[in-house]
């Protein structure tokens, strides 16, 4: 009998069905996807159909991009989650659906090594955007551009600095320990019964909270070849864990966080001003999210601080948003024609809101051009963009020589394992022996 | 044929039909509760258990506001309406044939060819979306509503098959015996006697399948390339995935896509009983 | 379409068991027509179910890994593989509570509720319209509705857990239920959502049983003096086990394949974690298709073999 067939469950489905597809197309003993269907180099009179997993820019924007190249514009909204499957199945059946689409900071490797997508340095000027874009990095694997950063999203620490001041903390934390402090102050003297927010449901927003904590105790999660470097006590990663841990354990999280994902806990309880702070926060949350009305109670009172470090200001994390060229693709030239307009310095200025209210691409982030976000800091359209621009430039890839090909299962290890140390079912020294054993073996390629 | 002497019993089942009435209806009355009210009673602690301020806001957002989410909730309406239809259609039309031919016609091959149709119910269903993908995708078929019907049907067929199939055979022999002289004539028969008779159980079978179908979600997420094909359920994740959608709005969106189920569910409960009854009993 | 006929599922069912009703044989001549008629379907089938899953079977047996080319035949590599992969053996724990309290709680609420609505009363139809809603939802919108439930702070169960705590001043927030805080807990709040989901068919099921329990043998149960207790356990259960059996086994496929439930109220973590999630993990993050396959397979055969022990064990063909 047929069961109630319902999302989740048919992803898990699609999973067998997948190898078929490999039969079909594994003859020639190459399943990597490596050659490109030969898609069509016409650009103008043609229909591109672009999936991102956000709303689209104005229709304006849209129309002036076909008036200028002759191409339409299909653009489809998908959410992060569906788009990622629909990526995989349709390069694993090798079939078209998009001729640009995601492709996410961590999952960079993985695409690179698969050769899903064209080589960007072959299809627009890389070279040139490189010295304005510094996220760039973030999308190049062993010197193919995977995509290009349409937004520059990072890891910052948001701070509600009126709970921060009821409180009696007047200077903004500098360093994690200040800011520990902080944060017990703030729940001693009663403002809010808990002050932090770790989103800990094992989901990926649980692994970049580390990665970025990891980088504000000073160092990284693995090396360019991949070994963990979070093993020993005394270690970054290490260190981190222990800190995240013991927040909740010591009262400073709310215990249902142990199911709060990285949206909601910026949703429900930092918008509505149940906790003070989230050490690693989404950049431009105070402009998309914190400062909104209909969507905050906090209007006003959260703030950007400099990552509290070890001794001093520590780097942010990046993981920007990028958009790619399948090899199935229909129409590439058009393509990077599009995403040449569509990540220039001048549409980011307009999608920003640089150029006016009715140019403003609802729910983009930051520009990834530097420039642009100077730009917007000058001119006092950019929320708190004084504090954020330093931030941008300073900001590191999580993994400098690119995001490894097994990283979705690394991942899943950290956030599974911190989660699991969280409830208490096991200890920070299990979970990282246990994250450290996933890594060594992931990198060791059995 | 009411039992004497019943009335503590009445009094404990009136407890027990209430509470399983409930147990069947909180979570939905909670997702109707929430999408009346605006984003903060909704978040409010301890919780509203009735919208104190009701608000048809989130329905005028997600149906008239000025953006582009009515305009694709209204088509992914229109989409998932056309795609379950065609799909119900095709489907009890090819098993009302082929369940006849099962169940009241003997001709080689015949317990083969019926149990083949009935193990592909063993498979997880999901099981052939990537080939079905390629193969759609060699017939020119992905993001057409044809390609999506196509699957759907494919899916469905088995189950409503084997529905006919039992009802065809729960139908007295007697009925076709008199007339059935040549093939012609057995078709008038299928056709003037026998459909009438089963017509509750083809109502059942459209209605599961119609269900079935409205329940999707990974088949046309990866069949369908854009809006033009996109049905509600796809529609709606996407809602949902978004990175600020306060959880009313949220709620309102699964009210809207709960509706038609609901009602189907409400309005024919007894064809869907039966039907179900039918497919399950193996 | 009788439920006393027989409970076996798939080609366990034979053809003596079903009623068929033999059209006259008209000598050897080839009769084209119930060939048309099933071909239709028949082309579907193999079409787009057969041949791919026939594929999809032979491919487990291959390591199929675009990370890590070409395809090549393994044998039983994925399933050692599988076999001591400890995320795989957790989740399989875990399924096996899904299981057990899933199946129980659905049959025992499938009971419970079918002899409630066994005799006719009004309003009944009602009651089983209203029943059945939760199965007729889309799955995407189950997460929406549940999360709503289940919320640390404004949800419904937490709200009334700190509102009847602050009654009886044992202090609020001190009480409040979590999933993901014991895996006990966690799975039993996950698999009361799918119990919610899959109860509606187990009452039907059920309830068809014992429609065809005739009225007399209660009225002579009562007569020689039995309770209702008694009635229930000597005429009721024996009677409904063909309807008990398809229930379970129908509970038995829909627990065995949990992933919705888990997935979007609990995440990956590993205290609810089923084993389709793993299928899921292993095939789209890890893009080792060949083990997400051959862990489908496995899937099924248990399921298989499960539904089989439970229809043998539970189900005996009832002579009235």
């Amino acid at each position: 009998m047929i069961t109630r067939t319902s999302r989740r469950a048919l992803l898990a489905g699609a999973a067998g069905a997948a190898a078929f597809a490999l039969t079909l197309s594994a003859c020639g003993g190459s399943s990597s996807g490596g050659s490109a269907s030969g898609g069509s180099s016409q650009t103008s009179g043609v229909t591109i159909t672009v999936a991102l997993a956000s709303d689209p820019p104005p229709k304006a924007a849209l129309d002036e991009f076909t008036k200028e190249t002759g191409i339409k514009v299909n653009w489809v909204n998908i959410d992060w989650d569906s788009l990622q499957t629909k990526i995989s199945a349709a390069a694993t059946a090798k079939t078209y659906f998009a001729d640009a689409t995601d492709v996410d900071w961590s999952r960079v490797g993985q695409l690179g090594k698969l050769g899903w997508f064209y080589p960007m340095e072959t299809m627009v000027d890389t070279k040139t955007m490189a010295s304005d874009m510094p996220q760039l990095t973030s999308f190049t694997k062993d010197g193919h551009v995977v995509g290009i950063p349409y937004d520059a999203s990072f890891m910052v620490t948001t701070v509600n600095e009126k709970m921060f001041q009821k409180a009696g903390v007047t200077e903004m934390p500098k360093t994690i320990d200040d800011y520990t402090a902080a944060l017990n102050k703030v729940k001693s003297a009663g403002v809010v019964k808990y002050p932090l927010n770790i989103p800990f449901a094992a989901a990926e927003g649980l692994s970049t909270y580390w990665y970025e904590t990891t980088g504000a105790f000073g160092g990284t999660v693995l090396d360019g070849a991949g070994k963990p470097q979070f093993t020993t006590p005394d270690s970054a990663g290490y260190k981190a864990a222990t800190w995240m841990v013991d927040a909740i354990k010591n009262g400073l999280v709310p215990p249902g966080n142990i199911n709060v994902t990285d949206s909601q806990g910026s949703q429900t309880l930092m918008a509505k001003g149940q906790v003070a702070s989230i050490f690693s926060d989404y950049s431009g949350g105070i402009g998309t999210l914190y400062n909104i009305k209909s969507a905050s109670s906090v209007v006003d009172q959260v703030k950007y601080i400099p990552t509290p470090g070890v001794t001093g200001t520590a780097a942010n994390l990046g993981n920007p948003d990028g958009i790619g060229i399948p090899k199935q693709a229909k129409y590439p030239q058009a393509a990077a024609k599009f995403i040449e307009w569509f990540t220039s310095a001048k549409k980011q200025e307009d999608f920003a809101g640089l150029n006016g209210q009715d140019k403003i691409f609802q729910g983009y982030a930051l520009p990834s051009h530097l420039s642009v976000l100077q730009k917007m800091s000058e001119s006092g359209t950019l929320p708190e963009g004084k504090s954020l621009v330093p931030m941008l430039q300073g900001s590191k890839p999580v993994f400098p020589e690119g995001a490894p090909a097994w990283y979705p299962q690394f991942s899943n290890a950290v956030y599974t394992n911190l989660h699991a140390a969280a409830t208490g079912s096991m200890t920070v020294d299990a979970a990282i022996k246990t994250i450290a054993d996933t890594a060594n073996r992931l990198a060791s390629g059995s | 044929m009411s039992r004497p002497g019943a009335r503590a019993g009445n009094t404990g089942r009136g407890i027990g039909v209430a509470l399983t009435l409930l147990w069947s209806v909180i979570p939905i009355y909670w997702a109707v509760k929430t999408s009346f009210q605006t984003d903060a009673d909704a978040r409010a602690n301890p919780a509203q258990y009735v919208p104190l301020r009701p608000t048809l806001e989130n329905y005028r957002t997600l149906l008239t506001a000025d953006s582009d989410v009515p305009g694709q909730i209204r088509r992914a309406a229109l989409n998932i309406v056309v795609e379950c239809g065609a799909a119900t259609v095709v489907t009890v039309l090819l098993a009302t044939l082929a369940g006849y031919a099962f169940a009241r016609m003997r001709f080689r091959g015949r317990n083969v060819l019926f149990y083949a149709v009935l193990a592909t119910m063993a498979f997880p269903p999901y099981t052939t979306l990537i080939p079905l993908y390629r193969i759609m995708s060699l017939l020119g078929l992905v993001n057409t509503y044809t390609g999506i019907v196509l699957v759907y049907v494919s899916g469905f067929l088995p189950l409503a098959t084997w529905v006919l199939h039992n009802y065809f055979s729960s139908l007295p022999e007697s009925i076709e015996e008199a007339g059935l002289v040549d093939g012609a004539k057995r078709l008038q028969v299928l056709w003037h006697l026998l459909l009438p008779l089963a017509r509750p159980g083809i109502i059942s079978t459209a209605l599961i399948t119609f269900l079935f179908a409205w329940g999707q979600f990974l088949f046309p997420l990866v069949l369908s390339s854009d809006l033009s094909t996109q049905p509600l359920t796809v529609v709606i994740a996407s809602l949902q995935g978004r990175h600020v959608v306060p959880a009313s709005l949220l709620n309102a969106a699964g009210v809207l896509a709960i509706i038609v189920p609901a009602v189907l569910a409400l309005a024919f409960n007894r064809y869907i009983v039966n039907g179900l009854l039918a497919g399950s009993t193996r | 379409m009788s439920l006393t006929r027989s409970a076996t599922p798939g080609p366990g069912l034979t053809a003596e068991a079903r009623p068929t009703a033999p059209v006259r044989r008209r000598g050897r001549r080839f009769d084209p027509l119930p060939y048309l008629l099933v071909a239709p379907v028949a082309i579907f089938i193999v079409g787009l179910a057969l041949i791919p899953a026939v594929f999809t079977v032979v491919q487990s047996f291959f390591k199929v890994n675009p990370l890590d080319p070409p395809t090549r035949f393994t044998g039983l590599g994925n399933f050692r593989a599988l076999l001591a992969d400890d995320a795989v053996i957790g989740s399989l724990g875990n399924t096996a509570f899904y299981v057990v309290v899933g199946v129980t709680l659905s049959t025992v609420l499938g009971i419970a509720m079918a002899v409630l609505l066994q005799r006719p009363f009004r309003g009944r139809s009602l009651v089983i319209a209203v029943l059945i809603l939760p199965w007729a939802l889309p799955g995407v919108v189950e997460g929406i509705l549940w999360t709503g439930i289940f919320d640390p702070n404004a949800g419904l169960i937490n709200s009334i857990v700190t509102q009847v705590g602050q009654i009886f001043g044992t202090g609020a927030g001190g009480t409040t239920l979590l999933l993901g805080q014991n895996r006990l807990l966690t799975i039993s709040l996950i698999e009361l959502v799918q119990v919610w989901q899959i109860t509606p068919l187990s009452v039907l099921l059920i309830l068809a049983a014992l429609q065809l329990i005739p009225g007399e043998l209660y009225e002579a149960a009562e007569i020689d003096g039995c309770t209702r207790w008694g009635a229930f356990r000597r005429i009721t259960l024996p009677l409904a086990r063909p309807g008990i059996a398809v229930c379970m086994v129908q509970a038995v496929i829909a627990t065995l394949n949990v992933f919705d439930q888990p997935y979007v109220l609990n995440g990956a973590a590993a205290t609810g974690s089923s084993i389709t999630m793993q299928t899921y993990f292993i095939s789209f993050q890890d893009l080792d298709f060949g083990q997400g396959y051959a862990l489908s397979l496995m899937i099924t055969v248990v399921t298989l073999i499960i539904s089989l022990v439970v229809v043998r064990t539970i189900y005996r063909r009832v002579e009235l």
